[in-house]
């Protein structure tokens, strides 16, 4: 924890504010709050306001607004808390939220990352190629919903046991079968019966798809502000490729890089509409619902009937989050260059 | 590292000092007679302290505007507007404004939030565990003592109607849609029925006649024709059922056995009865002979339209789907409907769906002459034989006062009915013939949690293969956790 | 197949010697990125194909439990429906309004505030940005309560202002324009203070110019906001006159049992893509552009 300190020194008297005239410092000072005013004032009411109200609903036990509109009242306590916390399932929606997490965060970013240096490698196509890769952004979340369940989903009764029609296996395992050479192979990817591991690849199959574009977006314009003389240094150098990756593109980088993975996991943390978008409300196989629920559709269950304990699961998630970011810019403190 | 510390200090300065005020405002709060906050208004029962509007005031013609929340398309709503002129010509100074929110669900959720500031509708499309939930901030305007009210008001050309419903009225509501405003725990009146329509079986008539099949009446008979149909075609799945929680609570109803209850101890579901047809339906599906939407994983009617599967259990309002495609202008089979197999045929039982209308009772931004105004609306609506008969030709969902069947246009689209193009004729008439067996089990806060929850349960259970029993037992303990969980 | 590709590099650095096999490496390692991205491409491409070929197919083939990848007839139709059936002018009108002036303002905002984090020097900044990182943690539905009451209470109801302003701030994008900003070597920013140039025009001559690919890349981020937000505007401004696309398309194709008519939805979808693919093709030119200048300059 030291390193953060020094660190921290070490950026302060690099900063231009630290100038030696007094006005000019005081000055600054006064005009930061100037071009921060706007956005602290929107912050305040529609952000830090419903915060400070989600913390007091959080105290109040079972806190119901539609039975505080009736006229009830509410204990003040931290029953709603320990409720959470002793709740059976709880450590299963932790595992599996952690889980997407740890797993689509690391995997997006190297995807998107290897992409991008790939389309700023090459120039026949570079346009048409670019173009296809921000077309996600023109689909509409409606048609990508659709089509992901279509393609893992079996069509037909099905135990395993040989009476039962298989009507459609779906895409995915009809080329797994073409690829295998085994018509008749298939995982069972969503459906009744199938494992929590083939649930977990979809889903990271899914996220990973989701989370592309974006990730590409902001690298590859990360990268074409990267200056391109230290590539042509490179290059009369006779630096390898695999080398000018890793010691002038990673680097140079690295803010982006930073940006998309501490993104990545606060937003990873708030996984909820892909499994939505994949099981449907039931978050999870038939037969096995709520066996992929995260902390997010967690809250969402409880918020209809019980205000209080969807805030008190809020505010833990809040804090697992906070952690893990504090670590993340921690590590990028350290290792990212500016 | 000390600039974490300020923040993380700050943060829990502000923390503290949030819960203190949170402390204050939850004690400075109380009402002398509130009551703790497990008892929703609906289980008061408290039916005389209730603040309804005077029986003996009404309508006084004044200009108001009634918001109205639905999930009518585009068709019905054409239908809806024109019968609001006619409502206008008696009331002109009533502007209904109506807007489709979205599905039932987006309904509630809207309403939901709107009441937490007092801007609620004045009228919405409801089912009864959205009312239940409206209960608990009491924002409901019971009816009984609107339908029992003797004030005249005068319309725009001088006749006069009293303010409530007359005898023969309130005998034209098919009994079954009526009682459901009722299922609320005290014995009050809090919804209107709408439209209605409830779960058939569709049957591949031409394949039936082929085989000389006859419809099955009973499980037991179910059982014996889907081993039958197995037989015929071993690569089929006899029967499909859309809905696994309609499945389950209908069994229950069918059964005599218990499935929730309006008061506590609300979850009953976990009894012997109910484990055993369970257990008995994990054998069809073992043996491939029935299959549900959850299992399959597509409609049940898409394989019923596909001729994989012979039989399709699935909602009324849903017809449409169970219709297979033309191939070169001829229908490849005819449909047939029939009600649901039973337990006991003597007493048949059937769910009723489709939606009520519920008033939101004078508020914050609700008057009571617009309570007074929704009232006037809704009885015009259900009440109207030709608005009924027209809003089911073009809906498929059934009416739900016996008068229809004065209206000419109604009759003979009624006569009309077949198994091929005029399918949803044939589900209205079918529907209305057997609006006897239809029931609608208690609706409280958590009954809708209940629903969802019998619906995985049974998905559960069905694909249970090794140890039936204690997979079972352990599977309806879990649910009822579940459930108990949640409700708290 | 990435990894093939390293391998390869790999190969090609000891053997650069050889100036011939080094060239035919080059070839090779262009080649297989060429096969990378058409993979990738057409991963990432497939929803929008279903897209259009959904929006082409019958319902009744549409619900078919065997997906076809083609559709048997053609029902240009749907395109004819989807037009007549939601009143796409008004929801594309709504929307544009929406999603220009939101981003116009949000840009603004995030600048300004961007260059507050970046650049100057004042007490608790280090703690005033933390405290914005921590707000992006806790899930938004539960804003949603809160905020409600509160544009409520504003008389914000079914109007422009509701859509617009509450989401004007986002700390994502603050955080981003920071991160670029702080590439911009310190030095440039105090020779211009020596020279006595104001930060305002500092940051309109010198950092939104290096910026721009970044500007661009949230100026497409908060339009798809616009377009893809649903649970909001529909709670707060669901009336015809201010309804925004999605709320527009989810609702008007429903049939008379509340099924939706979904390659009528889809062919709608596909419609109001249209004008917006072009934008993005437009908007590609810029972030060309953009990347240009940077390079002459920095």
């Amino acid at each position: 924890m030291n390193a953060v300190k020094d660190v921290k020194v070490k950026n302060k008297s690099k900063s231009p504010g630290g100038s030696k005239n007094p006005i000019v410092r005081s000055f600054d000072k006064w005009k930061a709050w100037i071009y921060l005013l706007p956005a602290i004032i929107l912050l305040l009411i529609f952000t830090v306001w419903p915060i400070i109200n989600t913390l007091r609903m959080s105290m109040l036990v079972n806190y119901n607004p539609m039975k505080a509109v009736g006229g009830a009242t509410f204990k003040f306590g931290f029953e709603n808390f320990t409720k959470v916390v002793s709740y059976p399932k709880f450590k299963q929606v932790l595992g599996t939220t952690m889980l997407l997490c740890v797993t689509t965060v690391p995997i997006s970013t190297m995807l998107a990352l290897i992409i991008s240096v790939c389309l700023n490698a090459i120039k026949p196509f570079k346009r048409f190629l670019q173009t296809i890769f921000f077309l996600p952004y023109v689909t509409n979340s409606i048609a990508i919903g659709m089509v992901f369940a279509a393609m893992f989903n079996i069509v037909g009764s099905f135990l395993g046991s040989s009476n039962e029609a298989i009507q459609s296996a779906g895409i995915i395992n009809n080329m797994l079968g073409f690829f295998t050479g085994n018509k008749d192979f298939y995982i069972n990817w969503i459906n009744a019966g199938s494992s929590y591991t083939s649930n977990i690849i979809v889903m990271i199959i899914y996220i990973v798809w989701n989370a592309l574009p974006f990730k590409i977006l902001i690298l590859l314009g990360g990268l074409q502000s990267v200056n391109k003389q230290y590539y042509e240094a490179a290059k009369v150098d006779g630096t390898s490729r695999v080398r000018t990756f890793w010691r002038i593109t990673v680097p140079m980088l690295s803010p982006m890089i930073a940006y998309v993975v501490i993104t990545g996991f606060i937003g990873g943390f708030k996984e909820y509409s892909s499994i939505v978008g994949i099981f449907g409300d039931s978050m999870g196989p038939a037969g096995d619902a709520g066996r992929l629920n995260t902390m997010v559709g967690f809250i969402y269950d409880a918020i209809d009937s019980n205000a209080g304990r969807a805030s008190a699961a809020a505010l833990i998630l809040f804090g697992i989050i906070l952690i893990v970011t504090l670590i993340n810019l921690w590590v990028s403190k350290k290792r990212v260059h500016y | 590292m000390k600039k974490l510390c300020i923040f993380l200090a700050i943060l829990t300065a502000i923390s503290a000092s949030l819960l203190a005020f949170a402390g204050c405002g939850a004690s400075a709060t109380p009402t002398p007679d509130s009551t703790p906050s497990a008892t929703a208004p609906a289980t008061q029962a408290q039916p005389t302290v209730t603040p309804d509007p005077p029986a003996e005031k009404g309508y006084d013609g004044s200009e108001v505007t009634i918001r109205f929340y639905h999930t009518m398309g585009q068709p019905l709503q054409e239908i809806l507007n024109q019968y609001i002129e006619e409502f206008n010509t008696y009331y002109p100074n009533i502007h209904i404004d109506h807007s489709q929110v979205g599905g039932y669900d987006d309904v509630r959720n809207q309403i939901k939030t709107e009441i937490t500031v007092g801007d609620q509708p004045n009228l919405a499309y409801c089912y009864p565990d959205h009312v239940a939930l409206y209960n608990d901030a009491d924002a409901v305007q019971k009816l009984d003592s609107l339908i029992g009210s003797k004030a005249e008001v005068t319309r725009a050309d001088g006749s006069k109607e009293i303010m409530g419903l007359t005898e023969e009225q309130l005998a034209d509501y098919v009994e079954t849609y009526w009682e459901e405003g009722k299922v609320y725990g005290d014995g009050l009146t809090y919804t209107v029925p709408f439209s209605k329509s409830t779960e058939f079986l569709f049957y591949n008539k031409t394949f039936f006649e082929q085989n000389h099949l006859t419809v099955p009446a009973t499980w037991d008979e179910m059982y014996a024709l889907c081993k039958k149909i197995k037989e015929i075609n071993p690569n089929c799945i006899p029967l499909g059922v859309d809905s696994e929680a309609n499945w389950f609570i209908t069994m229950c109803e069918q059964s005599g056995s218990t499935y929730t209850s309006a008061s506590s101890p609300h979850f009953l579901f976990n009894n012997e009865t109910n484990r055993a047809f369970v257990k008995e339906f994990n054998k069809w599906y073992s043996e491939g002979l029935v299959t549900t939407q959850g299992l399959l994983g597509n409609y049940t009617s898409n394989i019923f339209v596909e001729q994989t599967s012979y039989m399709s259990i699935g909602s009324s309002g849903g017809t449409s789907h169970q219709k297979p495609e033309k191939v070169d202008g001829v229908s490849p089979f005819e449909v047939g409907i029939a009600q649901i197999p039973q337990v006991n045929p003597a007493k048949p039982k059937a769910i009723s769906q489709g939606p009520s209308i519920v008033i939101f009772k004078e508020g914050k931004k609700i008057t009571e002459q617009q309570v007074y105004a929704s009232w006037l609306f809704v009885k015009f609506l259900t009440t109207s034989a030709a608005f009924q008969a027209d809003f089911s030709r073009v809906s498929g969902y059934f009416p739900v006062i016996k008068s229809v069947n004065t209206d000419p246009v109604y009759t003979s689209y009624l006569e009309k009915a077949d198994g091929f193009d005029y399918l949803q004729a044939l589900a209205v008439k079918v529907g209305v013939e057997l609006a006897d067996s239809y029931y609608t089990s208690p609706a409280f806060v958590g009954s809708s949690d209940a629903r969802d929850e019998v619906g995985r349960l049974f998905v559960k259970c069905l694909t249970i293969t090794q140890n039936v029993d204690s997979g079972i037992e352990s599977a309806f303990e879990e649910a009822i956790t579940e459930c108990e969980y949640r409700f708290e | 197949m990435a990894k093939k590709n390293t391998d390869l590099i790999m190969h090609d650095k000891d053997i650069r010697a050889v100036k011939g096999k080094a060239r035919i490496g080059e070839i090779a390692a262009k080649t297989l990125i060429y096969i990378f991205l058409t993979v990738m491409a057409v991963i990432v491409l497939f929803p929008f194909y279903w897209m259009i070929i959904s929006s082409l197919k019958s319902l009744e083939e549409y619900r078919l439990t065997v997906p076809t990848f083609w559709p048997k007839t053609f029902h240009f139709d749907n395109y004819a429906n989807a037009f007549s059936t939601a009143n796409l002018a008004t929801l594309f009108k709504n929307t544009v309004i929406v999603g220009v002036i939101s981003t116009i303002l949000s840009l603004v905002i995030t600048v300004l505030s961007a260059f507050a984090f970046a650049r100057l020097e004042f007490k608790g900044k280090n703690v005033l940005f933390a405290g914005l990182l921590a707000t992006m943690m806790i899930p938004g539905e539960l804003f949603t309560i809160t905020n409600y009451a509160t544009v409520s209470q504003l008389g914000w109801k079914s109007t422009y202002t509701v859509l617009i302003v509450p989401f004007l701030v986002s700390v994502f994008y603050i955080y981003l324009l920071r991160q670029n900003f702080l590439q911009v070597p310190n030095e440039l920013y105090l020779a211009a203070k020596v020279d006595g140039t104001k930060d305002l025009k500092y940051l309109w001559k010198v950092m939104i110019p290096l910026s721009l690919p970044t500007l661009i890349s949230i100026t497409i981020l908060k339009m798809m906001g616009a377009w893809n937000s649903y649970i909001w505007p529909r709670l707060v401004a669901n009336d015809l006159a201010h309804r925004l696309i999605t709320n527009g398309l989810r609702n008007a194709f429903q049939d008379t049992s509340g099924n939706t008519d979904y390659p009528v939805q889809m062919a709608a979808v596909a419609i109001v893509s249209f004008p917006l693919f072009l934008v993005f093709l437009f908007l590609r030119k810029y972030i060309m552009k953009g990347v240009s200048r940077s390079g002459i300059k920095g």
